[in-house]
């Protein structure tokens, strides 16, 4: 098949991460798949851009799980193979890609663990043909065929949260600011009816643009000048970091607590130690998780890859969630049949990074944990057990 | 006046003042060689890094400077030599190669120091009270080192010998080598002040930005708009630009939003190359 219309660094890019992975499986484990042909699966993660930040992460998991599969024997009794692919550029390039995972690798499934806007963009491309599990936090609803979502929605993420604001911080006022795109659009959109539930009033709404040098100097200000109790943030990376520190730095941290939405390991390092006061996180994982599941994976890790290992974050601990959902998915199913994946998604209970965790609506019932910053760690306040994901998708 | 006003003004100043300072040293190169140095937000990256592994080697703060001005004076010397040199009245070459240059600079900051983002502490920290508001010491400081090094180097190039002769080898190379002026030399000696003062900002702003390798792309966009805006070749062009940009994106950042503040630099940008493609203070 012609390769002339593909541009040659990405198949080199492809080929090399695939083959990475089938080269680093153990000699003896080989010889037992010599017969059947690979599980392909198209995995989306930043290799280029700003948020190739979380690559090393994301791309470490995906093989930590990978080579536990086939431990187990594969997916439908196939290696699992991975082709990695670069979803860290606009999202009508990503779709290109995963067209060319389907017709050309005919990949059995796509994972992607990026952002909301790329998803929206893959989904309209794949329509649905080959399965696909979007892994990382995101805005909740997303009901398309054959897509099964694993990540943290608002229901679990901004109810709790704000109900512990409002009720133990005492958390009254709101002022919410957040990267313009879908996934913080749509969360503001129900963080404002939690914030009504809670008897609290939105003072002020704000949106910077996504991907622009943003300085937020005015931004700050003007929340000084409101004087609201707390602000909730949908930044993401840079802009998330930038935020808090002017934050910090105009010594706001020590009256107005900060709620973000997307606050892991990288970004908490990169906010610091003297700007994370007054800061909370509410997400399905944390590196230093207090539940037993998160601490097996993490001693699973460590052991794999020693002291090089790359900082283990909700974004990448998904991947291994992920993979373990496509073994569980696909061995139930006994096939890719797209009604028969749905249908033994209800119900199914697999591993995720933190643990066991249950489908329900192709999305993911879970324990969320609130935390409190404490310097660049993450100190867990309180674990919130099995907490619905509010979307519920027909099978 | 409303302390709201107050820190919104000195918002604006600050947002001037750093963006003055990280178009310096484009300025200085583009201005006087006529290199658009595509590398030249790299080069504040890299300060920026050299501020970080002082911090985290325990030195004083300002021991980054030197530390800063010996990195990028030998990059700058060695991209100069080596890249800029064959090229000179060759400007779209030259646009490639220091394009190239900032990808690798990039990878190599990839490379040793990884993608996470580094956090410095704020060397002067706290707020200060001015006229009811309360602005963070740091910011202000900088407001002021800004007013310094401008303030300097207009006196410097307006009255020193030296600065005579790099007129000189910009209005007329063949002339100024003619009167014996080692125009070679002279240009070197600039591309080095550029890169240097590019790696001075990348320490001053290291403090209060998130510093990874990807930061110098952010930079190399504004301080391309303030040139455009004001014009080559003058220290008043670029005081003139900042003010513009810089102003027009805290003003309009304030009264509305971010998006908004964005919005009016790109269309100032847009306007200005339209219809004043040379800037306000045009000069040749």
């Amino acid at each position: 098949m012609s390769h002339r219309f593909i541009p040659a660094r990405r198949r080199i890019l492809t080929a090399a991460a695939g083959g990475a992975v089938l080269g680093s499986a153990p000699a003896f484990m080989r010889p037992a798949f010599a017969q059947g042909k690979d599980f392909k699966i198209g995995f989306f993660i930043a290799l280029s851009g700003p948020a190739s930040l979380f690559g090393p992460t994301q791309r470490a998991c995906a093989e930590l799980a990978a080579e536990q599969i086939n431990k187990a024997g594969g997916i439908l009794g196939r290696p699992v193979a991975l082709l990695f692919t670069d979803a860290g550029g606009p999202p009508a390039e990503t779709a290109k890609s995963a067209v060319r995972l389907m017709l050309e690798d005919k990949v059995d499934l796509f994972i992607g663990s990026h952002d909301s806007a790329t998803r929206e963009a893959n989904i309209a491309t794949i329509k649905g043909k080959t399965p696909y599990i979007y892994s990382p936090v995101y805005e909740g609803g997303e009901c398309s065929r054959n897509v099964f979502c694993l990540g943290e929605t608002p229901p679990q993420q901004a109810q709790p949260s704000i109900e512990f604001l409002s009720k133990e911080k005492k958390a009254k006022t709101f002022h919410l600011i957040g990267d313009d795109y879908v996934w913080p659009r749509k969360v503001n959109e129900q963080v404002k009816k939690f914030v009504a539930q809670a008897g609290g009033k939105i003072v002020g709404e704000e949106y910077v643009p996504f991907g622009a040098p943003n300085k937020f100097e005015e931004a700050v200000t003007r929340i000084k000048g409101a004087k609201p109790d707390a602000v909730v943030q949908t930044l993401v990376g840079a802009d998330n970091v930038n935020f808090n520190r002017t934050f910090a730095g105009f010594g706001l941290d020590k009256s107005i607590a900060r709620l973000s939405l997307l606050l892991e390991e990288n970004t908490l390092l990169g906010i610091g130690a003297e700007n994370s006061a007054n800061l909370y996180s509410c997400m399905g994982y944390f590196a230093n998780s207090p539940a037993e599941g998160a601490k097996k994976f993490r001693a699973e890790y460590m052991a794999k890859y020693g002291d090089k290992a790359p900082q283990l974050a909700t974004i990448g601990a998904d991947c291994y969630s992920a993979l373990n959902l496509a073994k569980a998915l696909f061995d139930k199913a006994g096939g890719a049949d797209a009604k028969k994946l749905a249908a033994a998604s209800e119900g199914l209970t697999f591993t995720s990074a933190s643990g066991p965790v249950t489908m329900h609506g192709r999305q993911v019932d879970k324990d969320m944990y609130l935390a409190e910053c404490k310097g660049t760690h993450f100190e867990v306040l309180k674990t919130i057990k099995a907490v619905k994901s509010g979307t519920a998708c027909k099978a | 006046m409303e302390p709201v006003l107050v820190a919104q003004a000195l918002n604006a100043l600050f947002g001037i003042a750093a963006l003055a300072l990280v178009a310096l040293g484009l300025a200085v190169v583009l201005g006087l060689l006529g290199v658009l140095n595509l590398a030249h937000g790299e080069l504040v990256m890299i300060g920026a890094y050299c501020a970080w592994v002082t911090q985290q080697n325990g030195w004083p703060f300002l021991a980054a400077v030197p530390l800063a001005i010996g990195v990028c004076g030998v990059l700058g010397w060695a991209v100069e030599r080596w890249l800029v040199r064959p090229l000179y009245q060759r400007p779209f070459d030259t646009l490639v190669v220091t394009w190239g240059l900032s990808l690798l600079l990039r990878k190599c900051a990839e490379a040793l120091f990884g993608l996470g983002y580094k956090s410095l502490t704020e060397p002067v920290g706290g707020t200060v009270d001015v006229l009811g508001a309360t602005y963070p010491r740091y910011r202000l400081l900088l407001i002021a080192i800004a007013v310094v090094v401008l303030g300097a180097l207009v006196a410097w190039y307006g009255r020193s010998r030296t600065g005579t002769r790099i007129k000189a080898v910009v209005g007329n190379p063949d002339l100024a080598r003619a009167l014996g002026i080692p125009v070679t030399r002279y240009a070197s000696a600039t591309f080095i002040v550029g890169t240097c003062l590019a790696g001075l900002a990348g320490v001053l702003i290291a403090p209060l930005v998130p510093v990874q390798p990807f930061m110098g792309i952010d930079h190399i966009l504004m301080s391309f708009f303030v040139l455009v805006v004001g014009g080559l070749g003058s220290v008043g062009g670029l005081v003139t630009g900042s003010a513009v940009i810089g102003g027009a994106n805290s003003i309009v950042s304030a009264i509305s939003d971010s998006t908004g503040g964005y919005f009016s630099v790109l269309a100032l940008a847009i306007l200005f190359l339209w219809l004043r493609p040379r800037g306000i203070h045009a000069q040749r």
